[in-house]
């Protein structure tokens, strides 16, 4: 009877899809299982920007799954390859260019938990569960798709509030051990889809810590091999805090000698938490904090989905540019159980937290906030989809079937809210490493020469250093700017002299035209308050536009609205130029990123409006088109210690 | 067919998990039978409910929650059964949906766990060769030279050149046996289209057009490599799990099928 038992938990958890009672482990090389050293033959310097996602769920996440995705890892992984998928909702879909990289993200709190949940039988649920609200969930789960979004919403918004039914936070064992389950199979699906030199397959998940609803989350992503990562296993988010995950981290790599990091996101959903003037507490940074921080943190996620957390028009009232991605998103936190006050955007946006780093460094000598830049995606989809003309929903719930979605309430609890049209399309990173592979792309990250789009695949460089002049275009300059300077992500030490600054960038091939290259500056002035300042340094169309006012005039606008199509008859296909700050001051402590902007082109929810015969609101109308745009990782200038 | 091949077929893992999963759903030896008005629960339906609630919750039931699943399991199967009696399941959509979707996921989920044999993955390998040589034939290794132009006349005036003077460009002036995935992620899709129409020479050829602008071009090799089973293998075993999935799914639906006179009159 025991055995018959087992047997039947085994079904069960085939049924839901755990290979649990299978200790077969695939058949890989170990090219394929490894971080891919020594696989491939490498650039002498990172000679393109590798692009790729490191920010997808799959229907191993507890609210993915609940959405309705039905799209499990293997599926994500095979269409950020390049190949055809069938969406949830029945349409075939493929990238028209596939990615180089994907870090697969699923929730680590509850992995797998609602599909667990979905497939168990009703009287499971009710008698051995026993919890009238998750019984209420699991009902609303199979009554409809609408529904089934209204329970996950609800269930975010408890975890949020820290009320999830103590029956779904089961115990710590019993769901570390399903974890790890999914985990190690997943690890197993990575290395079959790993090819390094082609795609790189890399381990990570998402650290989803949210005090009252204030988003902390972090995807934490390794640059090793199954043979390491199957030491560990995800680390649960909810009761826990940044500095454990970082202990975790640090206990991962001694005892298995690999390399892990993590990416903070949506600091614009944080209410002021992510890049706070102290810690956790209250109480004042240390430098031992401000350290292992910056250790564990060398990036962040700037742009996805949920709005762009670049800067706020409130912070940067000077920067006509501020404001891409920022409505509805900057009223209230993620479950939107708080509403957000102008006081705290400073802690939110990854200016200010640049220039709160700056500041922090000046008082203890370490800077926790020296982070670079990138963008992902966050669908909750399965599928790696960034670009406006192929958006494929937040979750299943808004995917394309559902063809009046930009102008429905998308309220993740069952509050005031956010609208579809709210959304952004998503975003990519690249990142310039010398050939695709897991421990190359990691360490491009962990050096910070990566770069966020919010979507376009436009090349962006920018080398720092003091000397460089506009006849180094004429050589062979990359090789002059590793040389004689630093990439993004490096930083200078003041020399007395202004630093210069090859800064070079060339649009998507297959995309719109560039209208303009800025250098954005912030620093600590002379009484040590925090300064930061917009430079328009090159442009398209220089014979017809000019600065006056400070302001650059503006590029045009060819985006028809009636059919979401606009032309590359203005702006350019690359610019470059050298630069040298003109404000420099000896001793100043500074940061310096390129901003690329993209001419005007239709956003997602004009495509969706012409495709689908919807109409948008004045609003939505409004917003329908937009600058797509680049965030390079800063170059840091520091004094002479 | 010894036991080993029966233990691959999918038809048996089939049967197997669907007989497993209506036992895991109808609980126990005994499927509730709606004429039987007898519902006894004895030590071995008690230790059951208490392991599987072990299961979930991670510790031991008290003896007053062990009573208090018996009871609502009761009250469940009394409710159940009526529910049968009536035919309250036959006209219900999502009852007729989770069944539908049960058999179909017992169906596709033993596929993910199954490793191909040598033999199965090399039969994949040659019934799909033309697939694969057309992959191998699209990511040629390409060797050239490109030089850029702005506009098309300038690319044009210089065609007849011998050493033309292109405009400034980030993009690399020549390639060395890069694959063409790798052309078309630094020069776009447009110029990949461009430059696959065009056969090795010494001589420029062209102009191209990109994204970017025109390309004169001095392709010097196209490098197809045949497809190879060992290097293709991982691949090999994705696609054929990933056809295996959809196959299984269609494969039980045809068994089952088969066994029915289908009527679609008009």
């Amino acid at each position: 009877m025991r055995k018959a038992f087992k047997a039947l938990v085994c079904a069960t958890v085939l049924a839901v899809g755990i290979v649990g009672c299978s200790e077969k482990q695939p058949d890989v090389s170990e090219d394929k299982s490894g971080d891919g050293t020594g696989t491939i033959e490498l650039a002498e310097f990172p000679d393109r920007p590798y692009w790729g996602d490191t920010h997808l769920h799959t229907d191993n996440s507890v609210d993915a799954f609940g959405f309705g995705t039905r799209l499990g890892p293997e599926a994500a992984l095979r269409f950020a390859r390049g190949e055809e998928v069938t969406a949830t909702t029945g349409a075939k879909t493929q990238l028209s260019r596939p990615l180089d990289f994907l870090v697969i993200a699923d929730h680590s709190d509850a992995l797998g938990a609602t599909r667990r949940l979905y497939d168990a039988p009703r009287w499971y649920v009710d008698w051995v569960i026993g919890d009238e609200t998750v019984l209420r969930w699991y009902d609303m789960m199979h009554e409809s798709p609408e529904q089934s979004t209204r329970a996950i919403g609800e269930l975010i918004a408890a975890a949020a509030e820290d009320r999830v039914p103590e029956a779904m936070a089961a115990d710590p064992e019993a769901s570390a051990e399903a974890t790890k389950d999914i985990w190690n199979t997943q690890l197993s699906t990575l290395d079959r889809y790993n090819e390094p030199g082609v795609f790189s397959a890399i381990a990570g998940y998402e650290w989803t810590a949210m005090p009252d609803g204030n988003n902390l989350h972090r995807v934490v992503m390794f640059r090793d091999g199954s043979d390491k990562t199957r030491q560990t296993y995800p680390f649960p988010g909810l009761n826990t805090q940044a500095p454990e995950l970082w202990t975790y981290m640090k206990a991962y790599e001694e005892e298995t000698g690999g390399r892990v990091l993590a990416i903070p996101h949506n600091s614009n959903l944080s209410n002021g938490l992510m890049f706070q003037m102290t810690m956790e507490d209250g109480s004042p940074m240390t430098p031992e904090y401000a350290a292992l921080r910056a250790w564990a943190e060398p990036v962040i996620e700037a742009t996805q989905i949920k709005g762009d957390s670049e800067t706020h028009p409130y912070l940067s009232p000077n920067d006509e540019m501020a404001g891409f991605g920022v409505q509805g998103w900057d009223f209230g936190n993620l479950s939107l159980s708080q509403k957000t006050t102008p006081d705290m955007y400073a802690g939110s946006y990854a200016r200010s937290g640049l220039l709160r780093g700056l500041t922090l460094e000046q008082q203890m000598g370490v800077n926790p906030y020296a982070f670079g830049m990138i963008g992902s995606t966050d669908s909750h989809t399965s599928l790696a989809t960034g670009d406006e003309d192929n958006f494929w929903g937040k979750h299943t719930g808004n995917e394309q079937a559902y063809t009046d979605r930009s102008m429905k309430a998308q309220n993740l609890g069952t509050r005031e809210g956010r609208f579809g049209w709210h959304y952004l399309a998503g975003g990519y990173a690249a990142a310039w490493a010398r050939g695709n592979t897991r421990a190359e792309i990691f360490d491009a990250f962990a050096r910070r020469e990566v770069y966020a789009t919010t979507g376009p695949r436009m090349t962006v460089r920018v080398f720092g250093g003091y000397g460089f002049t506009a006849g180094d275009w004429d050589g062979d300059w990359v090789r002059k700017g590793y040389g004689e300077g630093v990439p993004m992500g490096g930083e200078l030490e003041d020399t007395g002299q202004a630093p210069s600054f090859l800064i070079s960038a060339m649009k998507d091939p297959d995309g719109a035209n560039l209208d303009r290259l800025q250098v954005i500056k912030g620093w600590l002035d002379a009484s040590g308050q925090m300064q930061e300042q917009v430079y328009d340094v090159v442009w398209s169309d220089p014979s017809t536009r000019r600065k006056s006012g400070g302001k650059l005039t503006p590029v045009g606008d060819t985006v028809n609205r009636e059919d979401a199509t606009y032309t590359n008859t203005i702006g350019a296909a690359e610019l470059r130029t050298t630069w040298t700050d003109p404000d420099y001051r000896e001793g100043q402590r500074a940061f310096y990123y390129v901003r690329a902007l993209v001419i005007p082109t239709p956003r997602w929810t004009l495509f969706d409006a012409v495709r689908f015969g919807v109409t948008l609101s004045e609003d939505a109308m409004a917003d329908a088109v937009a600058q797509e745009r680049a965030y390079t990782s800063p170059i840091w200038l520091k004094p002479q210690p | 067919m010894n036991i080993s091949s029966l233990t691959r077929e999918p038809l048996v893992h089939f049967i197997a998990l669907g007989f497993l999963l209506y036992v895991a759903l109808t609980w126990g030896g005994n499927p509730p039978d709606p004429a039987s008005r007898v519902i006894s629960v004895g030590a071995t339906e008690r230790e059951k409910i208490a392991e599987s609630w072990t299961l979930t919750m991670g510790r031991s039931p008290t003896d007053a929650e062990l009573d208090q699943a018996v009871d609502a399991f009761v009250r469940e199967e009394v409710l159940y059964r009526e529910a049968l009696r009536l035919g309250l399941d036959e006209e219900d959509a999502i009852v007729r949906r989770r069944l539908v979707s049960k058999m179909d996921l017992s169906a596709s989920l033993a596929a993910e766990t199954v490793e191909p044999t040598d033999e199965a993955l090399r039969a994949y390998f040659e019934e799909n060769a033309e697939r694969y040589a057309e992959t191998a034939k699209a990511n040629a290794a390409m060797t050239f030279e490109q030089a850029f132009f702005r506009d098309e006349a300038s690319a044009r005036a210089a065609l007849g050149q011998i050493a033309p003077t292109p405009d400034p460009t980030s993009l690399p002036s020549s390639v060395e046996a890069k694959p063409m995935r790798e052309v078309e992620a630094r020069f776009g899709q447009q110029f990949a289209a461009g430059i696959s129409e065009l056969e090795p020479s010494e001589d420029w050829q062209g102009p191209i057009r990109s994204g970017i602008g025109w390309h004169l071009i001095r392709l010097k090799e196209r490098d197809t490599q045949s497809a190879e089973f060992e290097t293709l293998r991982t691949t090999l075993a994705n696609d054929w799990r990933s056809d295996q999935i959809a196959a299984r799914k269609q494969r039980a639906y045809d068994v089952f099928a088969s066994a029915y006179r289908i009527e679609i009159s008009e």
